[in-house]
């Protein structure tokens, strides 16, 4: 869009600020590992049969649940953005909900569940329950990459298929592999996010290697295991992320809005309510029932519990919302200044973006590691006993997502609109702050909401990584439910479910105006 | 007038423009008429100083404006107005921001009487409040024309305006384009790959095809042209 952001002092103070901060400390981890007294010793280590046997169950696991959720996603994808369906709009937020919720209280609701049911929990609490839980986590993510990429397709392509075959082949033939990106960004995603996720199989007592890295550095502190098998997973989630990166920097996923597409939505006729019974099903799965059970054994024993557990958390609250608020101020900026440079560039020179993409593929225990690696010295002291560390662990998780979701919207928007306002001498800024932002205006609250939420209940690195004192509301869930009983685990549990559920509500009340005036404003 | 001298301009490795050369009279509507991948668009382009040639200079009235890969005066210093294909309404403005927003980012003086007097000439004045969306494709074009000529430019361009118009709408508007040139002193270049539009308002045509002129001159000219391609082009 007319001069280049990065010709721009304000685009060289952010790439410069997230190289340095960010960047710099996984350099220094893998640097590390070259410069160890005897790296020998962690080697063999390293490459021992446990570490393997931990390594493959862990690689099992994340690609049983990444089959499952992009299964699954591409179904409730297809039936939300591709056919006629009541309530779509409903359950095109209310089957998010999951995704938005740190999945240690899913985990808790599950194991919950399992005991007032059977009484006992030691079927969730395996390795199937793990691959369940984690599948019911990461399918919204599926559907919703799924899902744009469904809502983008010309309506033309698949009517001239329907000219020449029935439905079925069409949907097999057509609309699979045209929405191929979008299948493979899904697998590759929520495998990276399940071989990275740490809370679920901790809480259920599970060893993967994400545990073992988190057991190595915090429990038995040999730190240089840990960074080297921490090196192993960089590699492995790296490596698949880069050999999809052009079908992942291509697929339409999080888009807010699919302006300017010419959808064709299929009847369902007689299976109309059989449908619909799936996709209650799958809500009443997923949310409702998560959330009747935390209800039940949060107020089992009366009311005393919960309210212990909301005398524990309030002091909480300030500290993590501001907290939160200001990483997603971080974020958004990170997002849009990286959006608006991937548009600018070929895709040869897109090192912003590919750094962001970088950080986001690097398991969360990993991340934490480098960044305490990094700043636990003297000099950087002021980041690292502060929440300075904390902000630059969610600026690195979560910009990516952030500069998707704002690279799409600016993607929608005609060049034109700026060339028009450039040939009446309308300044550089000037075009984006009046021109520009406010047509994304949906993209960028949406990327600031989810920044939000997403930092509100990270905790896989924040608890690698917040100063000691403070006090986080995932870092507190997550530490009292180690040793608290199961009806203050469920409370806590329960307020932040309920806080998630509230957050997720204000933002659909409060972008679906936004979003339809602008979506009308651009017809 | 505007000239284009040993013009070179690609994008990636598809050449569009190779060693092309053209004048332009001033105060004349001139059409680049050609199919698409003509080049003609980029013509325009690289007049209003959206893209620098790679090779070759753009002069307009010996004002040297580009020259091999340097943009010497940007496009809002060149005087030019723009109607762009798909015309760029801002589409959270109302129709009077659309008008007033170049002439407050210049802060001209009577930004208030011009864009009243610009609606009142187009007929728009009960529709100053309303937004792109709730105007009709006419209203629409009329807006971006008065968007561009609420800055007086001397040269006025316009890529295939008409493209998504009716029939007895495009006519209309046909007769109004015309009928600037005059009013407002204007020189026009107009892009259109139809050959009716063009010999509807111009007093010249130029007949592109893979960046080269075919042929050009006036529209019985070019009607009664012996190229091969002119021919060939005006049976469709």
């Amino acid at each position: 869009m007319g001069r280049k952001l990065t010709n721009h002092p304000l685009y060289f103070a952010v790439f410069i600020s997230f190289i340095i901060l960010v960047v710099s400390p996984l350099v220094y981890v893998l640097l590390t590992i070259f410069f160890e007294k005897s790296p020998a010793g962690n080697f063999s280590l390293l490459i021992s049969i446990d570490t393997l046997f931990l390594l493959f169950k862990s690689i099992s696991i994340a690609s049983a649940v990444a089959v499952l959720s992009t299964v699954f996603g591409t179904v409730l994808g297809f039936i939300l953005y591709k056919t006629k369906i009541a309530f779509d709009g409903f359950f095109k937020v209310a089957l998010l909900i999951p995704l938005f919720l740190s999945p240690y209280i899913l985990a808790v609701a599950w194991k919950d569940f399992f005991v007032l049911l059977f009484g006992s929990s030691s079927f969730i609490s395996s390795h199937t329950g793990l691959i369940i839980v984690l599948t019911t986590i990461y399918t919204p993510l599926s559907m919703l990459i799924t899902g744009s990429a469904l809502a983008n397709i010309n309506s033309q392509m698949e009517e001239s298929g329907l000219v020449i075959t029935n439905l079925r082949n069409m949907i097999f033939k057509i609309i699979l592999p045209l929405i191929k990106p979008a299948l493979l960004t899904s697998f590759v995603l929520v495998f990276i996010f399940s071989i990275s996720e740490f809370s679920v199989a901790s809480l259920f007592g599970l060893r993967v290697f994400t545990t073992e890295i988190f057991t190595q550095f915090s429990a038995f502190y040999n730190h240089s295991l840990a960074i080297l098998q921490s090196a192993l997973l960089i590699a492995i989630c790296v490596l698949l992320l880069f050999s999809e990166r052009k079908y992942i920097s291509d697929a339409p996923f999080l888009s807010i809005d699919s302006r300017g597409t010419n959808k064709k939505l299929y009847p369902l006729k007689k299976h109309k309510l059989l449908v619909l019974a799936y996709l209650f099903l799958w809500f009443f799965t997923t949310v409702v029932f998560p959330f009747l059970v935390l209800f039940i054994q949060s107020f089992k024993g009366g009311t005393d519990k919960f309210f212990q557990a909301v005398e524990l958390l309030l002091p909480t609250f300030s500290n993590s919302i501001a907290l939160a608020l200001l990483g997603a101020v971080l974020i958004v900026l990170v997002g849009f200044v990286s959006a608006f440079h991937s548009l600018n560039q070929n895709q040869k020179s897109n090192s912003f973006d590919n750094l962001l993409l970088l950080i986001f593929a690097i398991p969360s225990t990993v991340f934490g590691i480098s960044l305490i690696k990094f700043y636990n010295n003297p000099g950087l002291d002021f980041i690292y006993s502060g929440f300075g560390i904390v902000l630059i662990a969610w600026v690195g998780k979560f910009s990516f997502i952030a500069s998707k979701i704002i690279g799409n919207a600016i993607r929608q928007i005609p060049k034109s609109m700026d060339e028009a306002a450039q040939i009446e001498g309308v300044p550089f800024f000037t075009r984006q702050i009046k021109i520009l932002v406010p047509l994304i205006l949906p993209s960028l609250f949406a990327a600031f909401i989810i920044g939000f939420i997403f930092s509100l209940g990270e905790l896989s690195t924040t608890i690698m990584v917040y100063p000691p004192g403070s006090e986080l509301l995932p870092i507190k869930v997550f530490t009292i439910m180690a040793n608290a009983p199961q009806s203050l685990t469920s409370s806590m549990s329960l307020i932040v479910f309920s806080l998630t559920l509230v957050l997720i509500s204000g933002f659909f009340i409060m972008v679906k105006p936004l979003a339809k005036k602008y979506s009308s404003s651009n017809d | 007038m505007i000239e284009l001298k040993n013009i070179s301009h690609s994008y990636g490795k598809n050449a569009v423009l190779h060693d092309f050369n053209l004048k332009l009279q001033a105060n004349k509507l001139i059409c680049l008429l050609g199919s698409s991948g003509s080049g003609k668009t980029t013509i325009l382009r690289l007049i209003a100083g959206l893209e620098t040639p790679q090779k070759g200079e753009i002069t307009i009235d010996d004002n040297c404006l580009s020259k091999s890969g340097e943009l010497l005066v940007e496009a809002h210093r060149r005087n030019i107005g723009f109607i762009f294909q798909d015309l760029a309404l801002w589409p959270h403005f109302s129709v009077y921001k659309n008008i007033a927003f170049g002439l407050q980012q210049r802060k001209e003086q009577n930004i208030k009487e011009s864009v009243l007097g610009m609606l009142d000439f187009f007929g728009l004045q009960k529709h100053a409040d309303k937004f792109p969306h709730q105007l009709s494709g006419g209203q629409k074009q009329l807006v971006a024309i008065s968007r561009s000529l609420v800055l007086n430019p001397k040269i006025l361009l316009m890529d295939e305006p008409l493209a998504n118009i009716d029939v007895k709408l495009k006519r209309k508007i046909l007769d109004y384009i015309k009928s600037l040139k005059q009013k407002f002193n204007l020189s026009i270049v107009y892009v259109t790959h139809d050959h009716r539009e063009a010999f509807a308002i111009a007093d010249e045509v130029l007949v592109l095809n893979e960046g080269k002129i075919e042929d050009t001159g006036t529209v019985e000219q070019i009607k009664n042209s012996d190229n091969k391609f002119v021919k060939y082009f005006l049976e469709y």
